[in-house]
């Protein structure tokens, strides 16, 4: 298929839709036979509805789920919206996998800190289920998950249960502030990452969430003794063809599309910052 | 292969080389001369000294259509368009094709390669016209293009009084020359005179200037280079290297079309996001976003300078806020030894 053009979609079909939030749904979508395509925790997807678009969206399952592709996505511009408004057996186009994915090699061995805030966690959760699933390779797990309120918070049973109960692992839940049906910690989440004292050695943290909230994170986690090295983040940027070419994920001399999404701290660093 | 032909006779040229597919060639309108594909009756101006816009559309069309879909509200067919039929350009100076060598090696050479544009080149024969009478606006000397003889040609074109000389250089070449058939006369006695083409000397020092913009992303000049800037996106749309596209559909819920189309990396909405956050907000990051990748960030990766002198933007520009002027104001000028 190598000689076939990378900006041409093909036919998926909506399997389920699940509303996460007032204004977060996750999609899970099947290709003709199966998965579209193979991919690694991090990559994305160009989605499209006709005749509203295109966009890309960071797949929120993990490649160690072979039923469907699942993506956890915010109603905020014209794509998301159309998403939003489909029904199961509805087809859409889709095309990746694009990007360059967490490294998971690299990270064998280490103890995770996963810190995701709002719809950050929708690139994260992937990343989480497949070291779940190759559980022996990692060692202890954090998860620092937080939202405005309780209704923002995305899969809520899976974090608070399943994730929860996994060995070795740790689960730490926040919103911004009170709520009546919220006994949990209340507290922005580069706060609660101060307030929890993670220590740096042998960690490697992998953070997503609204720029806000990485800016402060990535502070928090530098006073902690966090070395640029060991903080992996992953940008989000405008994408149109999703291969390095239509420019406008252009940053420095690399494109974010097929060169990111996924950075280390130590390689944003050298990049102009504009994200 | 030599072949020359009279240049009363170039309009049944044209006729002949556009019964293979479509030519496109530098036509006269009005006071404009542009790259279009040529009909009976057209005005050819093989003595332009550049076309307004670069002739690049015709490996990256303005407008692409690459899929049609249809649906019935549940189901989705998405059907691809790819037939590109094989087409020639006639009079494209060293220059300009010197700069499709540069989209070459992002649209070709990086992987994936693009499937739309590689057939389009591949389809593509390549009668390229030497060029003896740059404007002063012309300044290609500076990036090492001879204006007077073009490598990556199929076929070099060279006017000269009362005929042009054809001088085939492959197999492409060679079978567009044959096809023209009885139209065409042996000129395999005629030698092609080197000519030293000389263009406008700026004054520019391009000598690491790539490596030395490593440190000025926040230079002080970027405050003020930008200031004139009108957003107005013609450099980007005349520019031969500029290469950005957008992608969108055309249609309704049933049936509809899905194309590309270039873009501009001077329009705000280039980078701007659903929800409305925007990395390049303001027309500063904007202009040095442009000469950032024309001079540091396309050299980082393909190893030169993404300009070939054509001077379009110097043409072009309302404000004179061309790639001269930016090489100059970030330390690409010769300062002249005491």
């Amino acid at each position: 298929m190598s000689s076939a053009n990378p900006l041409m979609p093909q036919q998926a079909t909506i399997l389920d839709i699940t509303e996460e939030t007032p204004d977060i749904k996750t999609l899970r979508v099947v290709g003709k036979d199966g998965l579209p395509f193979d991919f690694m925790p991090g990559q994305c997807a160009m989605l499209s509805v006709p005749p509203v678009g295109e966009a890309i969206f960071s797949i929120t399952s993990s490649p160690t789920c072979r039923e469907c592709l699942e993506f956890s996505i915010k109603n905020v511009g014209n794509v998301s919206n159309a998403l939003h408004c489909l029904v199961p057996g509805q087809q859409i186009g889709i095309r990746g996998p694009y990007g360059n994915g967490f490294p998971v090699d690299q990270m064998k061995g280490k103890d995770l800190l996963f810190i995701g805030g709002g719809i950050g966690l929708a690139p994260l959760r992937s990343l989480i289920s497949y070291c779940f699933a190759h559980r022996e390779d990692y060692g202890h797990i954090d998860i620092v998950y937080g939202a405005r309120s309780p209704a923002d918070l995305i899969r809520k049973s899976e974090v608070r249960e399943s994730w929860a109960e996994q060995p070795d692992t740790s689960v730490y839940l926040t919103v911004d502030a009170e709520f009546p049906d919220w006994d949990g910690h209340v507290g922005f989440v580069p706060t609660y990452v101060s307030e929890l004292a993670f220590k740096p050695e042998g960690k490697i943290a992998i953070t997503c969430g609204p720029p806000i909230m990485i800016k402060f994170v990535l502070q928090a986690l530098d006073k902690l003794g966090f070395s640029a090295d060991q903080v992996i983040t992953t940008l989000e940027m405008r994408m149109k063809c999703g291969v390095g070419k239509c420019g406008r994920c252009n940053l420095g001399s690399v494109y974010v599309c097929k060169d990111g999404p996924v950075f280390s701290l130590e390689e944003l660093n050298a990049l102009p910052a504009e994200y | 292969m030599k072949k020359l032909i009279a240049r009363d006779k170039l309009p049944e040229l044209w006729e002949a080389l556009a019964a293979r597919g479509p030519l496109y060639l530098p036509v006269q309108e009005g006071p404009v001369v542009s790259f279009k594909t040529w009909e009976e009756g057209a005005e050819a101006n093989l003595e332009a000294t550049a076309t307004a816009v670069s002739p690049k559309d015709v490996f990256l069309p303005r407008e692409e259509t690459f899929l049609q879909y249809k649906s019935d509200g549940t189901k989705l067919e998405l059907i691809p368009l790819e037939d590109i039929d094989p087409v020639t350009v006639f009079g494209i100076h060293p220059c300009d094709l010197r700069a499709v060598e540069m989209l070459d090696k992002v649209y070709l050479e990086q992987d994936p390669p693009d499937t739309l544009y590689k057939k389009r080149r591949e389809n593509t024969t390549v009668v390229a016209l030497s060029c003896d009478r740059p404007d002063p606006f012309c300044f290609c000397n500076e990036f090492d293009v001879d204006p007077a003889d073009a490598p990556g040609a199929d076929v070099m074109a060279y006017l000269r009084n009362g005929n042009v000389l054809l001088e085939a250089r492959n197999d492409k070449g060679r079978a567009l020359l044959e096809q023209a058939g009885d139209l065409l006369q042996d000129g395999s006695a005629e030698s092609v005179e080197k000519k030293e083409v000389k263009t406008a000397d700026f004054g520019l020092n391009l000598e690491g200037l790539p490596e030395n913009l490593k440190e000025r992303f926040e230079d002080p000049a970027w405050d003020e280079l930008y200031k004139s800037c009108l957003g107005c996106g013609v450099c980007t749309y005349v520019c031969p290297t500029c290469y950005c596209f957008d992608v969108e559909d055309f249609g309704h819920e049933r049936e509809g079309q899905r194309f590309r189309c270039w873009d501009s990396c001077m329009y705000g909405h280039f980078t701007e996001m659903a929800g409305g956050h925007n990395p390049r907000a303001g027309r500063r990051e904007r202009v040095r976003q442009r000469f950032m990748h024309k001079l540091r960030y396309y050299p980082e990766t393909f190893g030169e300078i993404a300009c070939v002198g054509c001077g379009r933007c110097l043409r072009s520009c309302p404000v004179n806020l061309d790639i001269v002027q930016a090489i100059k104001a970030l330390g690409g000028e010769t300062v002249e030894q005491r």
